[in-house]
This record gives structure tokens, sequence and C-alpha cells, in this order.
């Protein structure tokens, strides 16, 4: 009975969510537009990670219901995997996806004009704007996290474009 | 034949709790249910070491008086399902089946992006959808 709904569709609602809030909503207050977005994502990963696991056993520690969500949660999402995770073992985990697929149709507008200071601070304008983009994903792997009984901080990192971190630190 | 159903959050508050009796023993039922909680929590905490750790405990009477037997399910996101049945003689696929069906219903009652997170369950296609799961459940058992 499931209803599909297009991918680009998605993308443009996401693309709109983000440009409304940095730009008309709470223009000038970037920290505010940012929680805003990410508690969307919050609530979204609630529902959605009630969802996917509905057939599934319990997990028995927090290291399964990372894996979860680096296996069957980002399958269902963004038709991949997670492609690598790290763990210090006391808390973090980085989850790195190559081809964040959000993110695959963002250009990086690299035109030099008077020189490296000025491409240096379109570097930085476009770095802003993509980081815009990433609160949604996090809030995500935030909500679905808390609803397994998992309070975290996650915080994205694009240091290598178009490969993507999220690094979690699951709160003592 | 079922007699009450409820669902706890995972701080053992109650979302949603609904009997199927005319009868006027409704705070019964609800004491029934909180009392299950705590079985419900100790089976948690100490897993018996056999068998997989699936995601439903099945409580066995509760209230040796009563005549009531006391399902319960626990999901991944710590949401507790508890069944008060007078069935005497309960097959274990048939509470599974509905417990299943059940969950299937609580998660598209959670997805409703007016639901908020914490606060009790009240949309009306879910009460629908839990009475239909009620009544097939008396049939199928009678059988």
């Amino acid at each position: 009975m499931g209803r599909e709904v297009s991918e680009s569709c998605i993308d443009s609602l996401l693309t709109e969510m983000v440009s409304t809030y940095c730009n008309r909503f709470y223009a000038n207050k970037p920290e505010l537009a940012a929680r805003r977005i990410e508690a969307i994502g919050y609530q979204v990963g609630h529902q959605l990670s009630e969802r996917y696991t509905l057939e599934r056993p319990r997990f028995s520690d927090h290291l399964e219901a990372i894996k979860f969500i680096c296996k069957d949660f980002w399958s269902v999402l963004f038709k991949k995997q997670i492609d690598n995770l790290k763990t210090n073992h006391r808390g973090t985990f980085v989850l790195q996806d190559n081809r964040f697929r959000w993110l695959t149709r963002m250009s990086i507008d690299l035109s030099p004009k008077n020189g490296a200071s000025e491409e240096a601070s379109i570097m930085a304008d476009n770095k802003g704007v993509q980081s815009m983009h990433l609160y949604f994903p996090c809030g995500i792997i935030r909500g679905a996290l808390s609803n397994l009984g998992i309070p975290c901080a996650v915080s994205a990192d694009i240091s290598n474009l178009p490969a993507c971190s999220f690094v979690v630190r699951i709160k003592a | 034949m079922i007699v009450c159903v409820a669902v706890v959050g995972h701080q053992n508050n109650p979302l949603y709790i609904q009997s199927f009796t005319d009868a006027d023993d409704a705070l019964k039922l609800h004491h029934i249910v909180h009392c299950s909680l705590d079985v419900v929590d100790e089976r948690v905490n100490n897993p018996k070491k056999s068998g997989p750790t699936l995601n439903e405990t099945f409580l066995g009477l509760l209230y040796p008086t009563e005549n009531y037997k006391v399902y319960g399910y626990l999901t991944n996101t710590k949401v507790k399902f508890i069944l008060v049945t007078t069935d005497l003689d309960v097959r274990d696929a048939d509470v599974r089946n509905f417990f299943r069906r059940f969950h299937a219903a609580y998660v598209d009652a959670v997805s409703n992006p007016f639901h908020v997170p914490g606060k009790k369950i009240t949309s009306r296609t879910f009460a629908e959808r839990v009475s239909t799961i009620v009544k097939s459940f008396g049939l199928s058992s009678a059988g």
C-alpha cells in the first residue's frame, strides 16, 4: 500500500526548506535557522526509526544501533550504506558517506576573480550554505538514535566534498 | 476474549489504553496494566541468556486469582504494548500475530505529523484499526 514520491520532489523540498528558513524566516540569524532545521530533522528521524525498526529484534548495545543506522536506515533513506564507520570506543562514532546523496546536486562555484583571497571567501560562503543543508540529516540521525534510547549530539563535516562525515557523540 | 490493550511509552507514560468490556472495571484493568509494567522492566533488565533477545516478552498470569492473561511486547524504541485477555487457551502464534498487526498500526499512528511524541494517541483511525484487530483476534482463536 506504499505510495511513492519522486526523488526530485524531495530534493527540491529540502532545498526550498533550507532556503526559506535561512533567507526568510530567520534571515540574519543563522543559528536559529540551523536549530529549527535540525529540529525538523529530529522529528523526521524519530518517526522513521519507529517505522524501520518494525520487524527487527531489539539492539543489545549502542554499536548495534549505530550499525543499524549505517546499514539498513541509510539504505532506506539514501539507497546506499555508510561507507566507513570509525569509533574511538568511548562514545564517539564517525559515519562517512563518500557520496552523500543530498549534496551531489550542489555545485561549488570556484570562479576565481581577483586572486586567491577572493576564491577563499567564495569557498567559505559555499561551505556556509552547504553546512546549512546538513543540519537536516544531522537531525535525522539524532532523532533516530534518541528514539532508540541513545541521546547524542550529531555534527557534520564536509572538508572534502562530495564525501561527508557525520560525527555522533553519545552523551554519557 | 481481549478485555484491554495498552500502549505505554518509554518513561512508563500511558499513550493509549482501550478496554473492550462493557463492565465498569476499567480502573481494575488500568491497574493490571500498570503492574505488568514492572514485570516487563524486570524481564528486560535481567535477560535470560538462553534464546535470542527478541522483542517479545510474554508474561504469564499476573494475578493468580483473576482469570486474566497479560501479554507484553517491547519494541526497539522502548514502547511497551500490553494485552489483557480472559481466554484460557491462547495460542502463542495468535498473540504474536496480534502484536505484529498492532505494532504496524502504532507505527502508522506515530508517523502522523500532528502527533506529538510522548503525548497520548488521539487518532480515530488508530482506534478503529485496533478494534478491527481485536475483533479478528477473538474470531481466529475461537475457531
